[in-house]
């Protein structure tokens, strides 16, 4: 470790990896209720283990790109972090809010939670993903301007590097749009339309800048290309993620209510969507073709590349299935969403997470990398992580595409409920590979307790 | 800094054509393709040797695979109950997307190697690295 106060990641990556988890068990049991509807009924409702199940992915996303930030940024700046304590104390207030929020959600009614929280003064609560309680809201507002206001100070008194000020575009503008979330008007359609510029410009915007900025570090330090070749690429990938991105808002403007005119900005721009990520593919794997070093962290490498091919996959092909509007007449709020949704955020940012804590924590555990062993473990939680999302994937997508027929497309079409009947044997499969990739986690668990031929930083 | 081994451009580009045959210009690029291909039919630049005939052989298998295989799916089933259900669509569109999508993903790791002056295989389809 070049700099002692990069330790104040770890905590950080602890409390992802622990948020994972819990994410990953809500989801199996939320796709056990699509079976079997009364399962855990009434203790934990579908609509609740839904919100806990994406809501803990945001917030364990979150924990690693605020821990890949504190990692990232000293190394970038070649000077310690600005305020090491203040980086400690933000982890504690955020780790409690978020916890004090999920534990919430599981002990009382909804309505309930609104009611006590605050939601009759401001309301902000009720929308999907950021379903958060009104102080929740107001907490990670205070850690996000704490910890970019810890990580600007440390960039600004060092060096600059395309890598920092790309995360720190991507990390204030993540902080931005979820100011957002604070707005609700009472018309449905002004409310949707910018409950978008969270969700969409988070995942479609600003969180892939953040991504490519991860990506990039972790190439450099594993391949030993140079530094402007790679920062060359950066430039590349964040101006298209930002051309085709931000006006490909637009796809989700189709059908509710906002002029016709978005059928046509939404299809175009999101149809180009796939390009950043096909150019991180390509990124990904040339440089890995070019390095001039054997990197001993083979396990971070492969989660690297892993990212640019699940990203272009889940992000990219899946995206664009349903994105043109004729398509999406038919397709939107179907489990083909749900199908790109999975792979997606597994495929860029699950990944991406994965790959800083796979390259700093050993690091940060002095050492250079993981034993032989660890890693091979490792490698193998990757391939059972990353082949079960594929199933995933394509169990929901032969689910969505069952559905929009019975549903929308057919003479004779099916109600709602009565086509989830139908469509039941893909949730079992999806279920059970479900399994799998719980399987898959718990062995990347195992692999930090694996020992071996240690050799010391 | 070291000299772009001979053929890369050449390589690069029937990369570049191959994945343009399959996302943005079908059929125009396969047309482009045959044509570097031909044109430089005799290079004895291993690396153009290689892209070249990976990408050709590549294109006319996995048109073949996509077309000709999603298509007699159709065409065989068109009058029976399985299409009435909608279960055929979710075999044709799941067969075109995994297919179409791999062909994408082994073309971007073809041009990965071809801007890096390496040789490369499709995997399971790629003919035989030449000597």
């Amino acid at each position: 470790m070049q700099f002692k106060s990069q330790a104040a990641a770890k905590p950080y990556f602890v409390a992802a990896i622990g948020l994972f988890v819990g994410q990953i068990l809500f989801g199996l049991i939320m796709g056990l209720q699509y079976v079997v509807g009364d399962f855990l009924f009434p203790a934990i409702p579908f609509n609740v283990a839904r919100m806990v199940h994406t809501n803990l992915l945001i917030v364990w996303l979150l924990f690693g790109f605020m821990g890949g930030a504190y990692y990232l940024v000293p190394e970038e700046s070649e000077t310690e972090l600005y305020s090491p304590k203040l980086a400690r104390a933000m982890f504690w207030v955020f780790l409690v809010a978020g916890a004090l929020t999920i534990l919430s959600y599981l002990a009382m009614p909804y309505a309930r939670l609104a009611e006590l929280s605050g939601n009759n003064i401001v309301q902000t609560m009720g929308r999907e993903f950021l379903e958060q309680p009104l102080p929740t809201k107001a907490g990670i507002v205070v850690v996000a301007l704490a910890f970019l206001f810890n990580i600007t100070m440390t960039v600004l008194r060092g060096r600059k590097t395309a890598i920092s000020s790309i995360l720190l575009l991507g990390l204030w503008g993540l902080a931005i749009f979820f100011l957002f979330s604070f707005y609700n008007p009472s018309n449905l359609v002004l409310d949707k339309y910018y409950w978008w510029w969270v969700v969409h410009l988070w995942v479609e915007g600003v969180w892939e800048l953040i991504l490519g900025a991860l990506l990039a570090f972790v190439l450099i330090k594993v391949t030993g290309v140079d530094r402007e070749v790679i920062e060359k690429w950066l430039y590349v990938i964040i101006t298209l993620t930002l051309i085709t991105g931000i006006v490909g808002t637009g796809h989700h403007y189709y059908w509710i209510g906002t002029p016709e005119y978005w059928q046509w900005w939404g299809s175009v721009f999101s149809a180009l969507e796939p390009i950043p990520f096909f150019a991180m593919t390509v990124f990904a794997f040339n440089m890995v073709n070019r390095r001039r070093r054997e990197h001993p962290n083979r396990a971070a490498t492969l989660w690297a590349l892993g990212t640019g091919v699940m990203s272009f996959l889940g992000a990219g092909i899946w995206g664009f299935l349903h994105t043109l509007a004729p398509v999406n007449y038919y397709t939107h709020g179907t489990q083909i969403t749900a199908a790109h949704g999975h792979m997606a955020f597994y495929g860029a940012y699950v990944m991406v997470v994965l790959t800083i804590i796979s390259y700093a924590m050993p690091i940060l555990r002095g050492r250079p990398c993981n034993s032989p062993r660890a890693q091979v473990v490792e490698m193998w939680s990757f391939w059972l992580m990353t082949i079960s999302m594929v199933f995933i994937t394509l169990f929901l997508t032969a689910a969505g595409i069952l559905q929009v027929w019975l549903q929308r497309v057919s003479d004779t079409p099916l109600p709602f409920m009565v086509v989830q009947e139908k469509i039941g044997l893909f949730y079992w499969m999806r279920e059970w590979t479900g399994v799998v990739f719980l399987v898959g986690l718990v062995v990347y668990v195992a692999s930090f307790f694996i020992k071996g031929d240690e050799r010391p930083a | 800094m070291a000299a772009a081994p001979r053929g890369l451009a050449v390589a690069v580009t029937a990369e570049a054509l191959y994945l343009a045959n399959l996302t943005v210009l079908p059929g125009l690029a396969f047309v482009a393709l045959a044509v570097l291909g031909w044109y430089w039919r005799r290079a004895d630049a291993p690396l153009v040797r290689n892209h070249l005939r990976q990408t050709l052989w590549v294109s006319g298998v996995g048109g073949a695979l996509i077309a000709l295989v999603a298509s007699s799916l159709l065409f065989v089933h068109a009058e029976h109950d399985f299409v009435r259900g909608g279960s055929l669509w979710v075999v044709v569109v799941l067969y075109f997307t995994v297919v179409h999508s791999t062909l994408v993903l082994f073309g971007i790791l073809g041009l990965a190697r071809a801007m890096a002056g390496q040789s490369f295989r499709f995997p399971l389809i790629g003919p035989r690295l030449l000597p």
